[in-house]
Parts: C-alpha cells; sequence; structure tokens
C-alpha cells in the first residue's frame, strides 16, 4: 500500500500553512520529514489523517482518493497517527488505550514490554497519570499495536530519554521490517538519521529538499537546513 | 418513626423516576454535548406507548420493551435527520430542541387530542413493608427503574461500545483519528437515550395523567440532576437524583413543594458555579 500527497494545501481557517507539499510514502520504508517549529509538520499529519480539512491537492491510500473521506475511515482504511500532542486518551487506562487501537488484552504485554521496564505491567494505570515520556510511549506503543500500514509519527521522541529513544527506533525498524510504511516526522536528526530511507525537509508549507539514506554530506544538510 | 419511614420510600421511588427520567439526558448531554430540550417530550411519548399497547388489550409489562424499541427508532431518525447536521453548535442545537419539542407535542395533540388519557395501574393496592404501607407498584418502579439504569450504565462502562463512548466523551477528534466511529456511536447514544426515556415514560403512565403538556414537567427534573450529578459522569446521574431526591423529599417533609423546587434550582446554580462547566458541556 503507498500513500501519497500530491500538491496538499491546508491551513487554519483563512490562514494558509501547505502550499501545496507532495511526497509519498511506500509500504517496507521509513520517510523522515524533517523542519524547523513553524515549518508546518503538524499541519501536514493532522491534514493526512484528516483532521484538518485539505483546501486543495490530493491524498491517496492504496491507490483511492481520500481527500476527503472522515478520520475514523482513513484508519479503518490503513492509516494511524501518533500526535505530538493529545496523543492518548488520559482519562482513560493504558489497556483502555492499546484496546481503542485494536489490541486485545492478552497483547498488551508483550506490545508495553517493547519498550522496555517502564510501561510493563500498568495496563490498569490511567494514561493521564503517566510522566510525560511514558506517555509519548504509550502513543507510539498504540500506533504501532494497530494493524495500520502506514504510521504517521509527529515529533515521537519530543521529552524522551535517550534510552528510550533507541527502544522507539528499534520499534520502528520493526515496523518497517513488517512491510509497513512509516512517515517519522521529526527536528531532531539523530533518530531519523539511523533509521530513514528518505529524508523530506519542510519549510513555511513547502518542501524545500529531499535526500537518500547514505547519500554524501546528507546529514550536513539536513543539519544546516535546521539551523538556519 | 413510620412517618420517616414513609418519607423514605416516597425519596427512593422520586430518586428512582428521577434516575431514569434522567438517564438518557445524560447521556445525550454528556457524549454529545447536546442540550436536549426535547426529551421531556420522549418521556411523554413513551406514556403514549403505554397508553396504546392498554387501550389495544395488551400488558402493560409489554408497553416497556416496546416503548423502548419506538422511542429508540424515534431517537435515531431525529440523529439522523436533524441533530448529525448541527450536533457541533450548541446553540443551534438547543433551539433545534426547542423546536422539535413543539412539533412532537404539536404532533401527539393531532392524533391523540388533547383528551387526558390513563393506564390503569397494573400491580394495585399496597404493600405493607418496614411497617409502612406504600402502594406496591411504586416498589416494582424502583426495582424496574434501578435495573435500567445499572444495566445501561454498565452497558456504557464495561463494553467496547462503552469504551468508545468514553473516548468520545474524552476527546472526540483524537477518537476519530484512532478509528472509532464517532456518527455511529452518536447514532446509538441518541436512540438509547431516548429509549431509556421511553421506557421511564411507559414506566411512570399509571402513576398520572397522559397528555401531550406532560414531558415538560420531568425536563426540568432531569436537567437538575444531570446538572447537580456532573455532566460527564454517567454515574453521576445517579449520584444527582440521589441528592435532588434527598433535598426535595427532606425540604417537602419540613416545609412545601414550592421550598423544594427552589432549594433544588439554588443546589443546581451552587453547582454550575463550583463546577464552572460551560453551557456547551462536556463533551465540547
Amino acid at each position: 500500500m503507498r500513500f501519497e500527497a500530491r500538491g496538499l494545501r491546508s491551513g487554519y481557517g483563512s490562514v494558509p500553512v501547505l502550499h501545496g507539499v507532495s511526497f509519498c510514502v511506500a509500504q517496507g520504508e521509513i520517510v523522515a520529514l524533517v523542519g524547523r517549529n513553524g515549518a508546518g509538520k503538524t499541519t501536514l499529519v493532522k491534514t493526512m489523517i484528516g483532521l484538518l480539512r485539505a483546501t486543495g491537492g490530493q491524498i491517496r491510500l492504496g491507490g483511492s482518493d481520500i481527500t476527503r473521506v472522515p478520520p475514523s475511515r482513513r484508519v479503518r482504511a490503513g492509516l494511524r497517527a501518533a500526535f505530538q500532542e493529545r496523543s492518548l486518551f488520559s482519562q482513560l487506562s493504558v489497556g483502555d488505550n492499546l484496546r481503542l487501537s485494536g489490541l486485545p488484552a492478552p497483547e498488551h504485554g508483550r506490545v508495553l514490554a517493547m519498550f522496555g521496564e517502564s510501561l510493563a505491567g500498568r495496563e490498569a494505570q490511567r494514561a493521564g497519570t503517566l510522566s510525560g515520556g511514558e506517555q509519548k510511549m504509550l502513543a507510539a506503543a498504540s500506533a504501532l499495536a494497530s494493524t495500520a500500514s502506514i504510521l504517521l509519527m509527529d515529533e515521537p521522541t519530543e521529552g524522551l530519554q535517550p534510552s528510550n529513544v533507541e527502544l522507539l527506533g528499534d520499534a520502528l525498524a520493526v515496523a518497517r521490517q513488517q512491510g509497513r510504511g512509516v512517515l517519522l516526522v521529526e527536528q531532531h536528526l539523530a533518530l531519523a538519521l539511523r533509521l530513514a530511507d528518505r529524508f523530506i525537509v519542510l519549510e513555511k508549507g513547502e518542501i524545500v529538499d529531499t535526500g537518500t539514506a547514505g547519500e554524501a554530506g546528507l546529514a550536513d544538510r539536513l543539519s544546516g537546513r535546521l539551523a538556519l | 418513626m413510620d412517618a420517616l419511614t414513609l418519607e423514605l420510600l416516597n425519596g427512593l421511588s422520586l430518586f428512582a423516576t428521577l434516575a431514569i427520567v434522567a438517564l438518557g439526558l445524560g447521556i445525550v448531554f454528556g457524549l454529545m454535548g447536546i442540550i436536549n430540550l426535547a426529551h421531556g417530550e420522549f418521556v411523554m411519548i413513551g406514556a403514549y406507548v403505554a397508553y396504546v399497547t392498554h387501550a389495544n388489550g395488551l400488558s402493560h409489562w409489554l408497553s416497556l420493551p416496546l416503548a423502548a424499541v419506538v422511542l429508540f427508532v424515534l431517537g435515531a431518525c431525529i440523529e439522523v435527520g436533524l441533530i448529525r447536521r448541527i450536533h457541533r453548535r450548541p446553540e443551534v442545537t438547543i433551539l433545534a430542541t426547542f423546536g422539535l419539542s413543539i412539533c412532537l407535542r404539536q404532533a401527539v395533540e393531532l392524533i391523540f387530542t388533547r383528551e387526558f388519557r390513563g393506564v390503569p395501574n397494573p400491580v394495585p393496592g399496597a404493600t405493607r413493608a418496614f411497617g409502612v404501607l406504600f402502594p406496591t407498584y411504586r416498589y416494582v418502579l424502583i426495582g424496574i427503574a434501578v435495573v435500567v439504569v445499572v444495566v445501561t450504565l454498565l452497558a456504557f462502562t464495561r463494553s467496547r461500545f462503552g469504551l468508545t463512548v468514553r473516548a468520545i466523551v474524552a476527546d472526540r477528534d483524537l477518537a476519530d483519528a484512532c478509528g472509532v466511529r464517532t456518527g455511529i456511536a452518536n447514532f446509538c447514544a441518541f436512540g438509547i437515550g431516548a429509549a431509556t426515556a421511553g421506557v421511564a415514560g411507559a414506566l411512570v403512565a399509571p402513576l398520572g395523567a397522559i397528555e401531550p403538556q406532560a414531558g415538560l414537567a420531568y425536563l426540568p427534573g432531569a436537567f437538575l440532576v444531570v446538572i447537580v450529578g456532573g455532566f460527564n459522569r454517567l454515574w453521576g446521574v445517579i449520584a444527582g437524583a440521589l441528592v435532588v431526591a434527598a433535598v426535595q423529599t427532606g425540604v417537602i417533609h419540613f416545609y412545601d413543594a414550592v421550598w423544594a423546587q427552589i432549594a433544588s434550582l439554588a443546589l443546581a446554580v451552587l453547582m454550575l458555579q463550583l463546577r464552572r462547566v460551560p453551557v456547551e458541556g462536556a463533551a465540547a
């Protein structure tokens, strides 16, 4: 299954944020979307999942136009997002958050164990009482626990301690091995450079640079873009 | 002592009636953030279902599931035809459901006229318990209301459907983005809310006159319960009904019914001040 944005435009009310963004994510690849604060990364994720209306362009999933399809149907078609903020139901338990991703209770332990000891055995705890980093891990676990073919991960490492960033990277690598496609939105390059097959740089709502893993000078070029 | 026992039983009966009448309102408000001013009319139509059942020579007990089915279908149709198009605009839903309540009253008046109707008490007589005589049907009402309320609340809190409902109440957009079919959940919630109001109407039908304006009497009490009990916790309906019934029964015992209403309203205002919840509801 291939996920594609063609000339995508979006924004908030009368304020345009995205100005014709085009890219694709195929199954079995990780595409890193990098950019500074305010570049439009989160707007792009919200538009792709359907929480923001596209004002122009097309979003295609598996060859079907899903631009006007409501979020819940996009999810059932194979798309899933983990948001930078408001990424889980803080009033519900850890287990309930996983159940909402379609993961049966006997599987909860296995999925939580992917993120080390910190979430293990805490299925009954209210998600809102977890630390910020643990909440981010639970949000990532919920997305990874779904059966979605394409994952949109919006800054999943924000607030995570380095050891947990490593664990999350391992989990995303496993998702790629399973044949899933991942759009990894990151502001920090270390994880993106370790995992991604391709790179997209977003600036002021437009793609200004692209690259492929292993390309000579890629890290310096991306660092330069983010440091500007 | 007997007088106190009688007041307690009266309070228990009022609690059961308030809880089952307010349950549907709590579901619709808590889940969808909709202030349904036509909720009293759903109760009134439930009472008419009991009347039609009796007029056709059928058992009163049959009217309870019949009212649930009739009101579920009616509520679902209203959700699809009206609420779905406006549910994200709370002020519009208030006006729309106010208009709907008038339409429903007029429709019932066209069919049944303004004539007062009645349903005979299916369990006449009184039962002596705890040293006092108390109408047997009121014991039955308390039992059925408690069962309906508890089963409904368990369905909303323990089932997969209940989980999706709680997710929607917590964050509708996130629920949508997790694949929860918020539209179907709204459809079911409005239907179930109307159905419980219908059962309430059929249940209280033998206790008073059935006429097109009857629903107006139930709406304020139901809102008091939801306000006092809290907006986004369905179990709050039980707590709210308990507090309102206790206040009303207590004030009636020491003063009169007018002061009981004043005390209930003052309690509701106090709770609103304490919670500072916006009018558009918790689910918004």
